[in-house]
């Protein structure tokens, strides 16, 4: 922690307890040690000192032990020759400085019960709100725990210009956050300053007048640590708890406008231990490697338009978007329209033009969150017909966000964008198909809104990776091929990256229990190599949802020692598999279709089976009506498999899991196939190819049998025979 | 050789929840064995009944289940009363069936008042329902938990999509929730894991799996409600060891079969036992599945239920 903030906060903290001292002797004198102190209308005392402390402070004499512990609390001042840590020492000192502001204040209820108003509102003689009651307390503090308001900036001194003050509380309310004002810079105060630019204040606009001194600061933190007492259960004394929870739920921050005082160094340095960063305007040191709170802890020099923003993002509070704000309709029923050649009015990708897609992610200082840039003429300056190229880069940046996520970010612009009513999209990456029908140019729509759609649905869906987003969107020809060349670079860097990566790289696999309401003890177990059976999760899907989505169905197992290499058993994904199906799996093997089998759900894309006439394996997709070898239809063998059950020689696959180089390790891999539909067959034959090579039957595809060939196992074990199978000379399957 | 019963051995407990204010309070839950077997664990809390009182009078109800109210049914807090005092109820619960954006839509501020109107004319615990419009509701159920601070109603439905805001103000005024999802166990441990997360204390939440009346898709409420127990008490899930309410009187009322008059369909016998009989059975089979409180209408349908209740609890 920088030492100038340090030894300036330490200064500070000496300074306003021996004020608090004074203030406590004179009031000592005149009033005698049982006269009643507090503020109005709260069951929590003095909301600091009862919260971290515990103890009640009713009368004038119970300040002495407090005041007492304050001078245990501050450390002596800075000398020159110490160097080295001074964390600790600033934050005790920056809580002393809070519990002898907090008797300051008591003392000045007492000695002026006129000083504030006890009101919601400003009086026109007086603007100065005080410590809020627990009616306004309760009232407000839900909007904390709900996320309606999700914290507050506890704002001291005051603006440059009354136009500044206005734009940066205005910026602040539009994030729903609350202002607290307290203090004075050269004389001026912030809640002035919105007064005389005719902005209403008052807790109703969240605007809240605290008080002119600093000393107000405590309103603020007294209010967050009632919020703990009050919402999050912490009993008074439980500092511990109560700085916790004001950490990890209330999102406040420090934002000093003016000259940084030792006072206001001492109030900043208070607030850390709440995990409340301070946020400057004047170039003070600063000080960023995360520990107290949860990202930095001075950030300072900022300019005032960009000062709300940066706040946001040193806070970590995450940005809500509640509207898709588009001319047009927007949402899942307009996901299947089709724009038809009649209704076209203007096109782009698909072969017709160049197109391209890209979702990349960026440091959170490269990316400004809402910015859509639009580059090359937007559909009011095109004509009926009109074909362009066009590109799409949309860049995110996350405290979470990992470039393993970009790719799932990037197949999601598929649907989102055909959410919009009169668009259609298909296909993604450097084969993606834009069409805009007629209806929607006459509504006003631009390729510009494109941006809005993902900037906002980016933050509504993936709030959880996603802090920025802002979005390029090109039909200049020029930039559209920039686009596309970096766009092939990442491409091939992604898919470099999904093939390198094995089941032995990665030591943490995925469950996914989604499918628990109709299969209770079902569990999929999802590894880099082994996608989930519904083909719909692979395993950085589950990486990231799980990231989205703490609580959800996807949860990371630690895989632990591997007890069966070939068979694909792991102790970890045992012991898990074990608990999730509620006891009634009692281990699984991820690569063997006779050995306990994965169970399966209900939704596999494809069906395994043996044929023990042919000593090889049969995969049958959902889409393949007819008979197949085993003598029975997909929907009969789905009956075998399904709802949780381990039946050794059924299992429920996806199709890509068919082409991994770990499928059925345990029975001979993708050497045992003889039997697929033929359409299958052909789905998968580009994928099947390397494999075929490493197995040194290049040919190998020319082996399996398909329907054409026969539906029965006799009819199709001669076809075997004559290719020269490998399945036939392999050990036995039983 | 003698015969011995197999008994099942439980690993969980259903957590006690006490419901109502200080000096007045119902306990439910607490079970530790699957519902009224006996012979395995305890039930220390035999299920409870709440009556059904409506904010303002119903329009669609047989007169089966208007006639034992026709003196009260203009007046909630009458209405409650009755129930209380003729009917012995041990549990009211309101609905606000008129704050429905497709009905009345009668205010928050409306709400809350007669709910604070019927709150004080009664002692026993309270449950209050709101019309299952995810956003009136947060409005409504906000209102009423500000206006009854300090009564620990049983605030319901809440949902995934009100979860917080209900939540929180429950928290801050001291009630009890009821966590309502669609006949999903994932679902229902989610929104108690969320509920946990936002810090609703685990000693006030109950929860809601749904209910289908008799013929209605009550087989498979009842297997969700069946399957919540066995995670709760045989497989260690502790996010599922809640009490269960069951709302099934408004299911029951406002199907077919209770409103058909014997005369356009003589097979289905007569309207007013047949209504009774459809409640009672369909409350009897949620009993079974393990719900611990049963939330009913017809004082008769309710008596035969607690007669059954109390049969069941008596060892043999």
């Amino acid at each position: 922690m920088s030492k100038i903030i340090c030894s300036a906060a330490i200064r500070g903290a000496h300074k306003i307890v021996g004020m608090a001292e004074e203030k406590y002797e004179e009031a000592l004198k005149k009033w005698g040690p049982d006269q009643e102190i507090g503020f109005p209308n709260t069951t929590y005392y003095l909301p600091i000192i009862y919260g971290m402390l515990g103890i009640p402070v009713e009368t004038l004499g119970d300040v002495r032990q407090i005041l007492d512990k304050c001078k245990e609390l501050v450390p002596p001042p800075v000398s020159d020759k110490v160097w080295l840590p001074y964390l600790a020492p600033a934050l005790d000192a920056g809580m002393a400085t809070y519990f002898a502001e907090e008797i300051i204040e008591a003392i000045l209820y007492l000695e002026q019960p006129d000083f504030y108003t006890k009101a919601e509102d400003p009086l026109p003689d007086n603007i100065w709100l005080g410590a809020a009651d627990d009616v306004i307390m309760r009232k407000r503090g839900v909007e904390f725990v709900d996320g309606t308001a999700p914290g507050f900036a506890a704002i001291l001194g005051a603006a440059p210009s009354i136009e500044i003050a206005a734009k940066i509380a205005i910026e602040l309310q539009e994030k729903n956050l609350y202002v607290f004002m307290c203090g004075d810079y050269e004389g001026k105060t912030m809640s002035e300053q919105l007064i005389e630019a005719g902005v209403q204040i008052g807790w109703p606009t969240r605007l809240v007048s605290f008080g002119p001194s600093y000393r107000a600061a405590v309103f603020a933190i007294g209010f967050a640590t009632r919020v703990a007492m009050s919402f999050g259960g912490i009993k008074p004394g439980d500092f511990k708890g109560n700085l916790h929870y004001n950490k990890d739920r209330v999102f406040a921050f420090a934002m000093p406008l003016g000259t940084v005082s030792d006072e206001w160094y001492a109030n900043a340095a208070g607030a850390i231990n709440w995990g409340f960063p301070t946020i400057a305007d004047t170039p003070i040191p600063e000080i960023l490697p995360t520990g107290v709170c949860t990202y930095e802890h001075v950030v300072s020099n900022v300019p005032h338009d960009k000062i709300v923003a940066r706040a946001i993002e040193v806070r970590g509070l995450k940005v809500s978007i509640v509207k898709v704000d588009i001319p047009m309709s927007y949402g899942p029923a307009f996901e299947g329209e089709r724009i038809r050649k009649d209704d076209l009015y203007f096109e782009c990708g698909g072969g017709r033009t160049l197109g391209v897609e890209l979702t990349v992610s960026k440091d959170m200082s490269e990316v400004e969150d809402g910015k859509v840039e639009m580059v090359g003429p937007d559909l009011d300056q095109v004509k009926e017909g009109d074909k362009l190229p066009f590109a799409m880069l949309i860049e995110v940046a996350g405290r979470k966000m990992q470039s393993d996520f970009e790719p799932i970010l990037e197949r999601q612009i598929h649907h989102l964008v055909n959410y919009v009513q009169g668009i259609m999209h298909i296909g993604q990456r450097s084969i993606m198909w834009i069409r805009v029908g007629k209806a929607a140019v006459e509504k006003g729509f631009l390729l510009k809104h494109l941006g809005t759609v993902m900037h906002a649905k980016y933050h509504q869906d993936f709030g959880g990776i996603v802090d920025k987003v802002q979005v390029k969107i090109y039909t200049d020809e020029e930039k559209v091929k920039e686009v596309l060349e970096q766009a092939k670079r990442v491409y091939k860097e992604r898919d470099d990256r999904v093939e390198g990566m094995t089941d032995e790289t990665e030591d943490t696999y995925y469950s996914c229990t989604l499918c628990q309401s109709f299969a209770p003890s079902h569990v999929c177990i999802i590894t880099p190599e082994r996608v989930g059976m519904c083909g719909a999760y692979n395993w950085l899907d589950c990486k990231a949802s799980f990231e989205i989505n703490p609580t959800g169905p996807n949860q990371p197992i630690i895989k632990g020692e591997c007890t069966e290499p070939v068979l694909g058993q792991w102790k970890g994904i045992t012991d898990f598999v074990n608990k999730a199906s509620r006891q009634k799996v009692e281990q699984v093997c991820a690569y063997s279709l006779m050995n306990f089998p994965m169970t399966a759900c209900g939704c596999f894309e494809c069906i395994a089976t043996i044929l023990p006439m042919c000593n090889g394996i049969m995969v049958v997709n959902r889409d393949f009506r007819g008979m197949t070898p085993c003598g029975m239809k997909f929907t009969t063998l789905a009956g075998m498999v399904g709802g949780g059950n381990q039946t050794p020689g059924f299992l429920g696959v996806s199709k890509h899991y068919i082409c991994s180089s770990k499928f059925l390790l345990a029975e001979g891999g993708l050497k045992r196939v003889v039997w697929l539909p033929k359409m299958l067959k052909e789905e998968i034959a580009e994928r099947m190819k390397p494999i075929c090579e490493e197995m040194g039957i290049p040919n190998f595809s020319d082996m399996i049998a398909d329907e054409t060939i026969g539906t029965t196992e006799e009819e199709i074990l001669p076809f075997l025979e004559e290719k020269g199978h490998p399945a036939l000379t392999m050990d036995p399957l039983m | 050789m003698t015969f011995e019963v197999p008994k099942v051995s439980y690993t969980g407990k259903i957590r006690e929840i006490p419901l109502g204010r200080e000096g007045n309070t119902v306990i439910v839950g607490g079970e530790s064995c699957y519902p009224f077997h006996l012979f395995e664990g305890e039930m220390p809390n035999p299920p409870k009944i709440a009556m059904e009182v409506y904010d303002s009078e119903p329009e669609d109800w047989p007169d089966t289940a208007l006639e034992p109210f026709a003196d009260v049914i203009k007046e909630p807090a009458a209405w409650a009363r009755k129930c209380v005092d003729t009917y012995g109820a041990e549990m009211i619960a309101l609905q606000l069936a008129s704050t429905d954006p497709n009905d009345k839509d009668i205010s928050a501020d409306e709400a809350a008042k007669i709910t604070k109107e019927v709150s004080d004319a009664v002692d026993v615990p309270m449950i209050v329902w709101g019309c299952s419009n995810v956003e009136k509701d947060t409005d409504v159920l906000k209102a009423v938990c500000e206006a009854c601070e300090g009564r620990n109603l049983i605030i319901g439905p809440v949902v995934e999509g009100n979860y917080r805001a209900i939540g929180a103000t429950a928290i801050g005024y001291k009630h009890t929730v009821v966590a309502s999802t669609p006949i999903d166990i994932n679902l229902a441990k989610q929104l108690n894991i969320l509920l946990g997360n936002l810090n609703v204390p685990d000693e006030k939440i109950i929860i809601d799996p749904s209910t289908g009346a008799l013929g209605y898709g009550l087989e498979y409420c009842y297997s969700v409600m069946e399957r919540i127990r066995m995670a709760a008490l045989i497989q260690e899930d502790e996010r599922l060891q809640f009490p269960i309410i069951s709302n099934l009187a408004r299911e029951v009322w406002k199907t077919k079969e209770v409103k058909v008059p014997e005369s356009e369909a003589p097979l289905l016998g007569d309207i007013k036992k047949r209504g009774i009989l459809i409640e009672a059975l369909t409350a009897q089979c949620v009993l079974l599945a393990g719900a611990d409180i049963l939330v009913m209408r017809h004082p008769e349908a309710i008596s035969l239920v607690k007669e059954s209740i109390k049969d069941l609890m008596t060892e043999k």
